[in-house]
């Protein structure tokens, strides 16, 4: 299926970068959130992401002022009459994607894809609450999402085919590598790099090495780019605690991180974001 | 860190990731290829867990896994399609076939 419009719903970091993206390949792209100043704070994350590709040489100012052209930030549903695919990125709670779905499925053509940004929730469960299941996939972009190449494209119990190709395309089209996942929690990436962070704290609580002791050792042998607590940090401790349950509760205790990470998102101590997590953060 | 530690801490890193890829290629969930591309474009991982386990020997992962088995349980008991190939005599690139055909 050609790809005419792109829409993308929720206009936080993750839906900033999606539709900055999306420009960039010169593609047409409504952001769209119910909350003006989100739509606000959006606006001046992409014109500084754009700012600093003029500033390294990478991109005219006309240039970028073009790519800027191409996004419309709207509150208004009906800017999303024409859109060929929806891509969803609102917070992580089921009822509030359903409701978002619900909207897409009655505003948006009948054979119009609705993709969803999630990274842990059913696909099967949002398309259920459309009348176009077959036509509903995940599309799971990585933080940031303007810089990090890969996308999952997942397959709820009843996608189609060529809704899969399409998105997989796009992908291609905006410059990312799409990998085809069938729906399972985490799916391939975060999966993974779950299972090896929970052994990895294992080890650090049976044998009382330092979160940088480890992470050094890791780097040195040129396993991983980034040692598992200096990621966790980045990312944030509440969401990587909240990953692990999410799949113990699936898979079983080899997700299972030990004691130090919920203890320190308990002492709220997330990471980077708050300035303490495994590691210290300067704040200034 | 002793060399002994450290031997295990790489181990045990490698050989968790090696297993989740495995379980999610022997579920269906994703194609060997695309399970190495995800982990290297999505983690930045140096090489795919599939093709490292044929780069590594598939009959030197089979062996490290009983080793971790016997001392941490089940978590690390060889996958299926490991066992299978092992069996079969593909130990990855230096047999010419493994998770992936060299």
């Amino acid at each position: 299926m050609y790809v005419k419009k792109v829409a993308v719903i929720g206009a936080g970091t993750m839906g900033a970068d999606i539709a900055y993206t999306v420009a960039m390949a010169n593609i047409p792209v409504v952001l769209r959130d119910v909350d003006e100043k989100a739509l606000e704070r959006a606006k001046s994350h992409i014109q500084k992401l754009l700012d600093g590709r003029v500033a390294k040489g990478r991109l005219s100012g006309p240039d970028a002022a073009q790519r800027m052209s191409r996004i419309v930030f709207s509150a208004d549903a009906s800017a999303l009459k024409d859109v060929s695919v929806a891509i969803e990125a609102v917070p992580e709670k089921m009822a509030l994607k359903q409701k978002v779905f619900q909207e897409l499925d009655r505003l948006l053509p009948p054979l119009a894809i609705l993709a969803t940004n999630t990274s842990a929730l059913s696909v099967t469960e949002m398309a259920s609450v459309t009348s176009r299941p077959t036509r509903v996939a995940g599309m799971h972009f990585f933080y940031p999402a303007h810089m990090m190449k890969l996308v999952e494209i997942i397959a709820g119990e009843q996608t189609d085919k060529d809704v899969l190709d399409t998105l997989s395309r796009l992908s291609e089209e905006i410059r990312k590598i799409p990998v085809a996942v069938k729906e399972c929690p985490g799916f391939v990436v975060n999966r993974v790099l779950t299972a090896s962070m929970a052994e990895v704290m294992r080890f650090k609580v049976e044998y009382g090495y330092s979160a940088e002791e480890i992470d050094q050792t890791i780097v040195k042998h040129h396993v991983a780019p980034l040692g598992p607590f200096v990621l966790a940090d980045a990312l944030g401790l509440d969401i990587a605690w909240d990953v692990a349950e999410t799949l113990q509760a699936a898979y079983g205790d080899r997700f299972d991180p030990g004691p130090e990470l919920p203890a320190l998102v308990a002492a709220h101590h997330l990471g980077v974001k708050t300035g303490q997590g495994f590691y210290p953060y300067s704040r200034s | 860190m002793e060399a002994e530690r450290e031997q295990e801490l790489i181990d045990r890193f490698t050989l968790a990731t090696f297993m989740e890829a495995a379980r999610l290629y022997e579920e269906g969930v994703a194609s060997p290829q695309a399970i190495d591309i995800a982990m290297r474009a999505g983690a930045g991982l140096p090489a795919g867990p599939l093709a490292w386990a044929d780069q590594t020997g598939l009959d030197v992962v089979y062996q490290k896994l009983a080793d971790l088995e016997s001392r941490f349980g089940a978590r690390f008991a060889p996958p299926a399609s490991l066992s299978a190939r092992v069996e079969h005599g593909q130990l990855g690139i230096k047999s010419g076939a493994g998770y992936f055909n060299y």
